[in-house]
C-alpha cells in the first residue's frame, strides 16, 4: 500500500509587507537624462559666446593658413606642384523663411527707467523676440514689481502670469523665475525674471497682485518652490500628499511606481492582501472558507 | 429653537453644472454662501510635462486637449508661440485661414457656453438652438481637418493643406445663416423675466477686482475695460480686420451675456472679412523639416474664447523640444474671482457664477 497523499494546501500567494512603498529611485524603467547645459537666455551670455565663436574662427583659419605655408614649402622643396590655397569657409545660409531671433541691447524706454530707478539692483535687461525682459536680483523682486505696477511712466496694471523653470545644470541658482506683466492702458508686456537658488523662499507677489495666488501654489507645485508670506502656500493641482515636483527635470516620466509593476504577476497579490485585510478586520475568516 | 450653525457642502466635483470635474467647497449660512474654496486638480495630466518630451509639431496634439471646446484657438497659441521662438513669418493666406477657423471656433465655444450656461439656470431651449449651428460649425472643422474637437489645424510656419474645395461656398451658407440665430437667442433670453432675474446683479465683479485678478476675456470687457488682445496685440491676420471690442458698463453675469452675444457679431464680421479679402499664395512658410531651436524664451498670448491664453516657451541651443513649456490658462485665472463673486450671495448664484466665468476643466488642470 502506498502512503497516504497529504492534503496538499495551495500556496499562499507572497503578501507585501507593511505599506506598499514602491522604490521609484530604483526602478529599471527610471531613465532621466539631466540636461547639461543651462539654457537661460541672456545677452550677456549671448555676447561672450558670440566672441569665443569668433575666436575659435580666426584660430582655425590662423591654422588653415598655417599649414598651407607650410606644404607649400615642402612642395617646392620637393619639386611637386603647390597645394591648393586654402579657401576662408563662409556661413552656410540656409534657404528657408527662419530669422532666429537673437538677444538684443535694450533699448525701450520702459527697460530703462526701470534700470535707472532700481539702480544696480538690475541684473540685466535686454531685449529678444520683441519680447522685454528684465531680471533683477532675487532679493529685490517686490521692489521691482511694485516700481512696475505704480510707476507713472510703467503702469503694469496686471500680473497675466507666473511660472518658472528647472536649471540643474546651472552652478549658482536652481530655478528661474518668470512673472510676465501686462501694461492694459499702455498696450504693453514685461517680464521680471529672477534666478534663485535650490531652498530659496522669494517673497510673494500676493500683496501686490491677487492673481499670483494660485499661479504662484501652481508654481511651488510643480516646482517646489516656496513663497513667502503666501496666504495659502497648498499644493494645487497634485494631491497634497503627492511626493516630488513633476516639473523638476529630475522627475521621471514614466510613473511613480504604479506604471512600472507588472500587474498581471503582481495584480492578484495586492487584491488578496487589501481582502484578506478588509475581511481579517470585519472577524471573517477568507483564507478557509466554509464548505456548503 | 432653531440651532444657528454654518453648514459645509461639496459642490461637485461631479455636479452637472460644473462644466466638469470641478470641486468647490461651500461653507454655507442658511442660502447665504460664507466662502467658498474652488478645489481643481481632478484632470490633471501633466501636459507641460508631457510637452517637454514631445518635438514642438507633436506638442500641438497635446493643446487640443487642454480647452476641449476651443481647440483650434489653442492651436493658434501655440502654433504662432513657436513661430516667435523659431522666428518664422507665416505666409498671409495661411493668417486669413487662421483667423477665420479661430473665429469660427469662438462662435462655437461661445454657443456651447451659452447652451450649458442657459441649461444651468433652467433655460433648457436654447441648448436646442445653439447646437444646431454649433453642429455647421464642427462640419466644417471636420472638413478642413478631418477631426471635429481635438483638431490640431494648424502646423508651425501656417496649414498642412489649402482650403478644401467647396469650403468657402459652406462658410458663405454659414454666414448668411448665423446673424439671424442670434437674434433668435435674443428673442429666447435677453428680455426674459426670468432669465433677468438670475442674471442681472448677479456675480459682480469690478473692473479693480478684475484687473488685480488677472481676469481676461468676457469677464473684463463686461466690466468696462476693452481689453482685447486681438486689438492691443495683434495676432495671425487681426490687425488687418475692422471689428469692435464690446464692452458693458454693468459687470455682473447679464452683461457678460450681452458682451459675449456682441462677441459672436463680431466674429460673423470678420469671418466675413477673411472670406472676401482672402488672399492668393502659398499656405506655408519654408522651415527645415527638423526644428532646432536657440536658446530663448518667448510668452505669447491670443484671445481665446476665454481669454488671455499664453504659452511660454523655453528653447535649448539644438533642441528639437521644448526645454520648459507653461500655459497661461484663462480659465485658471478666471477661477480664482470665484469666491469674490460669489461670497455674500444666495447659494444659487454660485451656479450662474460659475457658468459665466465659462471655465472649462481640462485647461484649469492642464
Amino acid at each position: 500500500m502506498s502512503e497516504p497523499i497529504e492534503p496538499q494546501t495551495p500556496a499562499e500567494p507572497e503578501v507585501p509587507t507593511g505599506p506598499y512603498v514602491y522604490d521609484y529611485a530604483a526602478s529599471p524603467q527610471r531613465q532621466i537624462v539631466l540636461p547639461k547645459t543651462v539654457p537661460l537666455p541672456s545677452l550677456r551670455t549671448y555676447r561672450a559666446e558670440v566672441v569665443a565663436q569668433q575666436a575659435a574662427d580666426e584660430a582655425k583659419w590662423q591654422k588653415m593658413q598655417a599649414d598651407y605655408e607650410t606644404a607649400k614649402a615642402k612642395a617646392e622643396a620637393e619639386g611637386k606642384d603647390a597645394p591648393k590655397p586654402p579657401v576662408k569657409p563662409v556661413p552656410r545660409k540656409d534657404d528657408n523663411d527662419l530669422k532666429t531671433p537673437w538677444p538684443e541691447e535694450a533699448k525701450d524706454p520702459d527697460l530703462l527707467r526701470l534700470q535707472e530707478l532700481l539702480g544696480d539692483k538690475v541684473e540685466e535687461v535686454f531685449e529678444q523676440a520683441g519680447e522685454l525682459t528684465c531680471q533683477v536680483r532675487k532679493e529685490a523682486l517686490l521692489e521691482a514689481l511694485r516700481l512696475c505696477r505704480d510707476d507713472a511712466d510703467l503702469k503694469y496694471e496686471m500680473l497675466a502670469d507666473q511660472t518658472g523653470t528647472h536649471y540643474p545644470a546651472a552652478k549658482d541658482f536652481a530655478f528661474s523665475l518668470v512673472y510676465h506683466l501686462t501694461s492694459i492702458s499702455r498696450r504693453k508686456r514685461l517680464r521680471v525674471r529672477i534666478l534663485v537658488p535650490e531652498g530659496f523662499e522669494p517673497e510673494s507677489a500676493c500683496s501686490l497682485y491677487l492673481s499670483a495666488n494660485w499661479l504662484e501654489r501652481e508654481t511651488y507645485d510643480m516646482l517646489g518652490v516656496r513663497f513667502q508670506d503666501h496666504p495659502d502656500m497648498t499644493r494645487i493641482l497634485c494631491p497634497e500628499d503627492w511626493e516630488g515636483y513633476p516639473l523638476r527635470k529630475e522627475y521621471p516620466t514614466v510613473g511613480l511606481g504604479q506604471r512600472d509593476i507588472d500587474f498581471r504577476d503582481d495584480r492578484g497579490g495586492m487584491l488578496m492582501r487589501i481582502a484578506m485585510e478588509k475581511a481579517g478586520q470585519m472577524g471573517i475568516n477568507l483564507k478557509q472558507p466554509k464548505a456548503d | 429653537m432653531f440651532k444657528n450653525e454654518e453648514m459645509e457642502i461639496n459642490l461637485g466635483p461631479q455636479h452637472p453644472s460644473t462644466h466638469g470635474v470641478l470641486r468647490v467647497k461651500l461653507r454655507l449660512d442658511g442660502e447665504t454662501v460664507v466662502k467658498c474654496t474652488p478645489i481643481i486638480g481632478y484632470l490633471h495630466r501633466g501636459v507641460e510635462k508631457i510637452c517637454e518630451n514631445k518635438t514642438y509639431f507633436q506638442g500641438q496634439v497635446w493643446t487640443d486637449r487642454m480647452d476641449y471646446v476651443a481647440a483650434i484657438s489653442n492651436n493658434l497659441g501655440w502654433a504662432e508661440g513657436v513661430e516667435k521662438l523659431f522666428g518664422i513669418e507665416t505666409p498671409r493666406r495661411a493668417k486669413y485661414i487662421r483667423t477665420m477657423l479661430t473665429e469660427m471656433n469662438r462662435i462655437a465655444s461661445h454657443l456651447l457656453w451659452l447652451a450649458t450656461h442657459a441649461l444651468d439656470i433652467g433655460a433648457m431651449t436654447v441648448f436646442l438652438y445653439t447646437f444646431r449651428e454649433r453642429e455647421y460649425l464642427l462640419d466644417l472643422f471636420e472638413a478642413f481637418c478631418g477631426a471635429r474637437l481635438t483638431t490640431t489645424a494648424f502646423r508651425i510656419g501656417g496649414l498642412r493643406e489649402d482650403l478644401p474645395p467647396g469650403f468657402i461656398k459652406q462658410a458663405q451658407a454659414f454666414q448668411d445663416m448665423f446673424l439671424p440665430c442670434i437674434d433668435e437667442y435674443e428673442t429666447l433670453l435677453t428680455e426674459n423675466r426670468i432669465w433677468k432675474k438670475r442674471t442681472v446683479g448677479v456675480a459682480r465683479l469690478s473692473a479693480e477686482d478684475c484687473i488685480a485678478l488677472g481676469v481676461t476675456g468676457p469677464v473684463l470687457r463686461a466690466a468696462g475695460v476693452p481689453y482685447d488682445i486681438r486689438k492691443a496685440f495683434p495676432n495671425a491676420a487681426y490687425a488687418e480686420m475692422d471689428f469692435l471690442v464690446p464692452t458693458r458698463p454693468e459687470a455682473d453675469t447679464y452683461a457678460r451675456y450681452l458682451v459675449r452675444l456682441e462677441e459672436m457679431r463680431q466674429s460673423h464680421r470678420i469671418i466675413q472679412q477673411c472670406i472676401d479679402g482672402l488672399p492668393e499664395g502659398p499656405v506655408m512658410a519654408k522651415i527645415p523639416k527638423i526644428l532646432k531651436s536657440e536658446v530663448n524664451e518667448v510668452y505669447h498670448a491670443i484671445e481665446a474664447p476665454k481669454g488671455e491664453l499664453g504659452y511660454y516657451f523655453v528653447g535649448e541651443k539644438g533642441g528639437t523640444m521644448p526645454y520648459r513649456m507653461h500655459v497661461r490658462a484663462p480659465s485658471f485665472v478666471n477661477l480664482q474671482a470665484l469666491p469674490k463673486m460669489v461670497e455674500g450671495r444666495l447659494l444659487a448664484d454660485v451656479i450662474a457664477a460659475i457658468g459665466t466665468l465659462d471655465v472649462v476643466l481640462g485647461e484649469i488642470d492642464r
